[in-house]
């Protein structure tokens, strides 16, 4: 069934169109019909009804794989051929070719069968909140975004956050969900308490200035001392009358640091105290004060700069603390200052003589930055002479205390200490100063942005009594009809439960008799609501004795459309089309839903589908997986590692957006971009924070996702490329064609240590074992097609590799045998077309749109129905693709298609 | 109050009548007479380190199996112990097959795939499996520390501690040392009276949360009133967990002699301080089943180790530097372990034994190095369970580490047929 992927696609569509839309036994995982036979001869001596060795008969297995047991049994044979146990070594051996296929055979029967064992049971399950759409709910009904840190992440490699199976509850859960509840609900009541506060605050840089200018004349002084004492106890050893004491401290003194913390030893040498020190100062210290002088020269030079009177420039740290002035500037918001929105604003502009790809400021929040990761990176476009200014969106929360609000700036890539001080030794090697001083700073600011004309959110708006201690003495029919307007909201439109408003006022009021005040009663009382089944859990009730009609009331259906559009709860006008209004609601006709469908995909709210769906299904968490190596990439930066990252989001909210076709993934002419990711990929003219379409240059090899530095860092151990995995990920997400996973315990290839081979001559070694081979010879050939982009993105025409021994190490030796060669990336698919380069290659994959269309409508079933998409949803897939298809396979239209499905309106 | 299906006040009354009546044998108490009478109890602890060891150095020589094998390089630091001690190598977890998973199923054995509909699937741990008839006496029944966020890039995979429940859910516990130190040590001042009305009204908390489920579940189908059995069953966890501190209630937490740990504690500072709460928490008998999921990825970042945890485990083939940290890392790993023993070894217990008498401590992981998932290093230590220490065991290729388990089980005087895949006890590791 397997023996040519290179034409699944037509006849899956065969298949699948004549398929009847009941379960039937063709649909299950069977292995191939030439596998038992081949086992048998093999095998069934040993394994047979005469003579079951190991308790293992063959003959029992049954080609169609329909239960775990089953399932297991042929993994075991699969295991036993894989690790070379079976057949033993000193019987007849499987024919290479016959073994080849046997185990593709068998690989992707066992991919086949895990699915649809998963799959049994294919209703949507009973959804909980994932972490993020919790979070999400939580800031839409009190307008604030708490930190979830706490909750468990609901992400599983290789699946989504949206699978119902994955979604576990726990006790201690319950436990954290009431916290997070109390605290969203705290944030939400002071935030909405300072409605319409204002707040503005500017710090000046060059106040800034006079203590720099000390700091300057205090190492200077604390240098010339140091010296000045240290100079003076080497004098004193070099006395004649020390010869004997020197030469016995020289036994174990190699250096003349370590000389000099022997001081003692030599009769005369002064103390530190004669050099205003204080007597028992550090020797170490004093020494390090005497040889870094780093920052004479660049202090110096920092000093002589323009525009000092108005502003200031950021420093990059050198080795030593003495060289560490102005490395960040920082701004307080102030403890007093309530819960809002605030604008950091940075009026900066670069030097002439900064390099570009250092006219960028970092921001982040921390009191002593250096090591602490930036939250944002932000282009400096103004100059000297034409500051500009730089805003930066944040949020304040109530129990943010002064740590928490204090805010940095720095220089782009200043942050790592041992790779901002390579480059201040570099620069300083070079020009004897050090780095240029790139970046001038006017002033930083901050400012609550005005919110007196927000709406309330939801949840507060739904409570609609004073929150405060003038709610304190209301009658309680008030408190009680308040919180059954608060569940009503929170329940996303299911009312209280009989009984449970009772329970709730009881708590309430218990809270009350025993000193709590108004506020703080309800806090803990709305926290039990949050932490209730009903607002934890999409639930989707059984609508009984209707004719076994599963379809989604208006209410339900909108839950599963904005959730899935947005990641957050229906809003007012998608309810309001939800409320049933006689029969049946608005929503529920299908015009009405391509209608609200086009309007959630046109609100920006859509991120909240764009970032959870793309990095999941293009298995993004592989770029955290291993550091860069930065001494080998130096301008991979974390900057450049997030903008790779938003470019894949970028581009894929620019299709949805526009409604391009999905192909564009593929063979884009153009790119998504801001000026930082621009400056990587060599394109010129683009500038500022902002991403957007550029036209690709002619000769770039960017466009689509296989020009993207993100894609091809994903595909590297942070250092080497790997074609494997790149291979795999190609297959996988791109052309729809699942290699099987890896099988476990795989020997490194030992025999290779020592040896200088190219790239390719390695990955041949994996074809050698037809283990290795049913898969590799399908995987290699792609992966290397895409040799010409680095482990981090960039482009290369050839490559070095130098081999290690066996312990791993380098040594010279093997420096010597050091190889270069050139990339050589024609190949052709296993079975399939051949390309001479990148070029061809990607024009190849971008060919085979169907299978790429394939994989994306598999992919977003998976997402939207929280289950995996298994053979049962063949017609479902096929249905989808057929309407993409009359559109060109535009992106909407998947998503529409997906929408108007009998799957996705019913339970 | 509705009907419930699952009638949760019988249930409650039998949990709670599971549990025996505190003994006072807080460290005021424990020297007198009576104690001393009584056998001491048997005690496991279960030390989870993610990303495995250096296959080259860590494990010793399988060709010398017996008590007369070299030690090897990434064990050097517990020269001291090696009559302690013993290696266990062959063992593996047949279906686990995810390299990224250093503790998900280390403890279980269990299949991700074995239950058809799910697409994750594990099942009740070894330490619960002992905490269900080792944990009745003692104040909690078992203690699951963890890291927190460290956990991510340490290797473990999927969990909230070592742990999983008898339904094969998750199961977390404190996060770092601070969190442990209150749960096991924190005094609570509050007047009796008050603290009964807050176990009060937290059971009311509980009972409205159960009741909410219970009303929903009468409105869903089956396979969703299924999957939220795990919110009822995670309420009914939290209600025998507070029938427990209603019958400890008034009885004080005992007092170690140790002072609150300072926050922020990372990497080895971390583990060593978790070291000390754990023998603190086993000799003030606060409980007698510990598991610790460890913070690999720190522990590397406070050597000073500029290699990512997760980068590092990849050093076959490539440079040395990642083996060397990988290497570092294990002498480290070993160094905290030589320090636990000593620990355990100098606290007497009232009958004047040690405690290194009654416990027993397995140091391991499910993966071995890079992702391979045979050999699971296994080391252990104790004399609580009558295993045979001192040896270099080499047990036939492919013995299901459950039998580890199994045996363990069996000699800490807990008599259970079989555990996960087991086939039966690993005789090398029974004292003879």
């Amino acid at each position: 069934m397997t023996f040519s992927r290179w034409l699944p696609s037509i006849v899956a569509v065969l298949v699948a169109t004549r398929m009847p839309p009941a379960v039937s036994l063709a649909e299950l995982p069977q292995v191939a019909a030439a596998t038992p036979p081949l086992l048998a001869a093999q095998c069934l001596d040993c394994h047979g009804p005469d003579d079951a060795q190991a308790s293992f008969r063959i003959d029992t297995l049954t080609r169609t794989i329909d239960t775990v047991e089953m399932a297991e049994r042929w993994q075991k044979v699969l295991n036993a051929l894989n690790s070379g146990e079976m057949p033993p070594k000193d019987a007849k051996q499987f024919e290479a070719a016959a073994k080849i296929e046997l185990l593709d055979d068998l690989s992707h029967a066992m991919v086949a069968a895990r699915r649809s064992l998963a799959e049994q049971g294919s209703d949507t399950l009973l959804r909980r909140l994932n972490r993020r759409e919790y979070q999400n709910t939580l800031r839409q009904l009190f307008g604030v975004e708490i930190e979830v840190n706490e909750l468990p992440a609901d992400t599983r490699s290789g699946g989504f956050d949206t699978s119902g199976s994955n979604l576990f509850m726990s006790g201690d859960q319950f436990d954290q969900y009431r916290a997070l509840g109390r605290e969203a609900v705290r944030e939400g009541f002071l935030r909405h308490a300072a409605a319409g506060v204002e707040k503005k605050l500017r710090v000046e840089t060059e106040r800034l200035h006079k203590w720099f200018v000390t700091t300057h004349e205090k190492w200077l002084d604390e240098h010339r001392r140091a010296k000045q004492w240290c100079d003076a106890v080497l004098e004193a050893a070099n006395r004649p009358e020390n010869a004997a004491a020197l030469a016995e401290v020289r036994k174990r003194a190699k250096s003349d640091w370590q000389l000099v913390h022997q001081w003692k030893q030599f009769p005369g040498a002064p103390g530190p105290d004669q050099f205003g020190w204080p007597k028992d100062f550090g020797e170490q210290v004093l020494w390090e004060l005497n040889i870094n002088t780093e920052f004479i020269a660049y202090e110096k030079r920092y000093l002589e700069q323009p525009h000092l009177d108005t502003g200031a420039y950021l420093t990059l740290p050198g080795a030593h603390r003495s060289s560490r002035s102005n490395t960040f500037f920082t701004i307080k918001i102030p403890v007093d200052w309530p819960p809002g929105d605030y604008v950091v604003r940075v009026r900066a502009g670069a030097t002439p003589q900064a390099a570009a790809e250092r006219r960028f400021i970092e921001f982040g929040q921390s009191h002593w930055p250096l090591g602490v990761p930036a939250s944002s990176t932000h282009q400096v476009v103004g100059t000297l002479d034409a500051p500009a200014v730089i805003e930066i969106p944040y949020t304040v929360l109530a129990k943010h205390d002064a740590r928490a609000r204090t805010l940095f700036v720095r220089e782009r890539d200043s942050g790592q200490e041992p790779v901002a001080v390579a480059r201040f030794k570099e620069a300083q090697k070079a020009n004897g100063v050090g780095p240029d001083l790139a970046i001038w700073i006017d002033w930083l600011e901050v400012e609550r942005l005005t919110d007196a004309d927000r709406e309330p959110p939801p949840g507060i708006r739904a409570l609609g009594i004073p929150l405060d201690d003038r709610g304190a003495s209301l009658p309680p029919g008030v408190i009680k009809a308040a919180l059954g307007r608060f569940v009503l909201e929170a329940y996303r439109r299911v009312s209280a439960p009989p009984g449970y408003l009772d329970r709730l006022m009881a708590s309430y009021s218990a809270r009350r008799r025993a000193g709590a005040t108004n506020a703080a009663a309800l806090e803990e009382t709305l926290a039990s609501v949050l932490a209730s089944p009903r607002f934890l859990y999409r639930a989707e009730p059984e609508r009984r004795g209707e004719d076994g009609d599963d379809t989604l009331d208006g209410q339900k259906l909108a839950c599963r459309l904005s959730y899935l559009l947005w990641g957050e709860p229906p809003d007012a006008a998608l309810r309001q089309k939800a409320t049933r209004a006689g029969q049946t609601a608005a929503l529920v006709d299908p015009a009405v839903l391509d209608a609200e469908c086009t309007r959630l995909l046109d609100d920006p709210r859509v991120r909240g589908f764009v970032v959870p769906f793309v990095s999941q299904w293009l298995s993004m968490e592989r770029l955290d997986f291993f550091q860069f190596d930065r001494r080998r990439f130096p301008q991979f930066d974390d900057a450049v590692k997030e903008a790779a990252r938003r470019e894949v989001y970028e581009t894929f909210a620019d299709l949805l957006r526009t409604n391009g076709r999905l192909g564009s993934l593929l063979d884009a002419d153009f790119v998504v971009v801001n000026g930082l990711l621009a400056g990587y990929y060599g394109i010129d003219g683009v500038e500022g924070d902002e991403f957007r379409r550029v036209p690709v240059p002619q000769g770039s090899p960017r466009g689509g996702l296989l020009g993207m530095a993100a894609i091809h860092a994903m595909g590297s151990d942070g250092e080497h490329t790997s074609p494997v995995e790149r291979g795999v990920w190609v297959l996988r997400k791109l052309l729809d064609d699942s290699p099987p996973p890896a099988p476990p315990n795989v020997p490194q290839v030992a025999r290779l240590a020592g040896k200088a081979l190219t790239t390719q001559e390695r990955l041949i070694a994996h074809q050698e074992e037809p283990q290795c081979a049913s898969c590799h010879r399908r995987i290699d050939p792609v992966g290397l097609a895409l040799e010409n982009f680095d482990a981090v993105g960039q482009w290369r025409t050839e490559d070095t590799y130098t081999p290690v021994d066996t312990n791993g190490w380098a040594s010279p030796a093997m420096k010597a045998l050091k190889k270069t060669w050139p990339i050589e990336p024609a190949g052709s698919f296993h079975g399939g077309p051949s390309f001479t380069g990148f070029e061809g290659f990607r024009d190849a994959v971008a060919a085979r749109e169907r299978d790429f269309a394939r994989s994306f409508a598999k992919a977003l079933v998976e997402y939207a129905l929280g289950r995996p998409c298994g053979f049962r949803d063949e017609p479902l897939v096929e249905s989808i693709m057929r309407r993409a298809e009359t559109k060109n396979f535009a992106l909407r239209e998947f998503i529409h298609a997906l929408v108007q499905s009998e799957a996705f309106r019913s339970k | 109050m509705k009907k419930h299906p699952l009638d949760r006040r019988r249930f409650l009354e039998t949990a709670t009548s599971l549990i025996a009546l505190p003994v006072l044998e807080s460290l005021g108490f424990r020297r007198f007479a009576a104690a001393a009478e009584q056998p001491r109890p048997k005690r496991l602890v279960f030390l989870g380190f993610g990303w495995g060891v250096t296959n080259d150095s860590w494990y010793p020589d399988a060709k010398k199996p017996g008590r007369d094998y070299r030690l090897p390089p990434g064990l050097a630091p517990l020269e001291k112990h090696k009559a302690d001690f013993s290696i266990v190598q062959g063992l593996w977890h047949r279906h686990t097959a995810n390299g990224h998973y250093g503790s998900t199923f280390w403890l279980t054995g269990a299949n991700e795939f074995g239950q058809p509909g799910q697409i994750f699937s594990n099942a009740a741990s070894v330490d619960q499996v002992a905490a269900s008839r080792l944990g009745a006496a003692t104040r909690f029944d078992s203690l699951c520390l963890d890291c927190g966020d460290a956990a991510s890039g340490s290797g473990h995979g999927p969990g909230l501690s070592l742990s999983w429940d008898s339904r094969g859910k998750r199961l977390g516990g404190p996060r770092n040392p601070v969190e442990a130190f209150h749960k096991l040590f924190a005094r609570d001042s509050t007047p009796l009276q008050q603290q009964q009305a807050r176990l009060l009204e937290r059971k009311s908390i509980l009972d409205d949360a159960l009741e909410n489920a219970c009303e929903l579940g009468r409105r869903l189908g089956k396979a969703d009133r299924e999957k939220l059995r795990e919110y009822f069953d995670g309420i009914r966890d939290l209600e025998a967990k507070l029938a427990r501190d209603t019958k400890w209630l008034g009885v004080e937490r005992p007092q170690p002699r140790l002072a609150e740990p300072k926050p922020g504690l990372a990497g080895v500072e971390e583990i060593r301080m978790m070291y000390e709460i754990l023998t603190l928490a086993l000799e003030t008998d606060s409980t007698r089943v510990i598991t610790y999921r460890q913070p690999v990825s720190t522990l590397v970042a406070s050597l000073g180790i500029k290699v990512e945890a997760h980068t590092m485990s990849h050093y076959h083939g490539h440079a040395g530097e990642k083996q060397e940290a990988s290497e570092r890392r294990d002498l480290a790993q070993s160094e905290l372990l030589a320090g636990l023993i000593d620990r355990l070894k100098a606290t007497r217990e009232p009958d004047g034994s040690t405690l290194f008498d009654h416990t027993t401590v397995v140091y391991g992981s499910n993966i071995r190095t890079g992702h391979s998932l045979d050999n699971c290093p296994t080391l252990v230590t104790g004399r609580g369970a009558g295993l045979r220490l001192g040896e270099n065991i080499v047990v036939t290729k492919g013995t299901p580490l459950c039998n580890a388990w199994l045996t363990i089980l069996a000699g800490s005087g807990i008599d259970v047929p079989a555990f996960g895949d087991s086939t039966g006890v690993v005789e090398g590791l029974v004292r003879s």
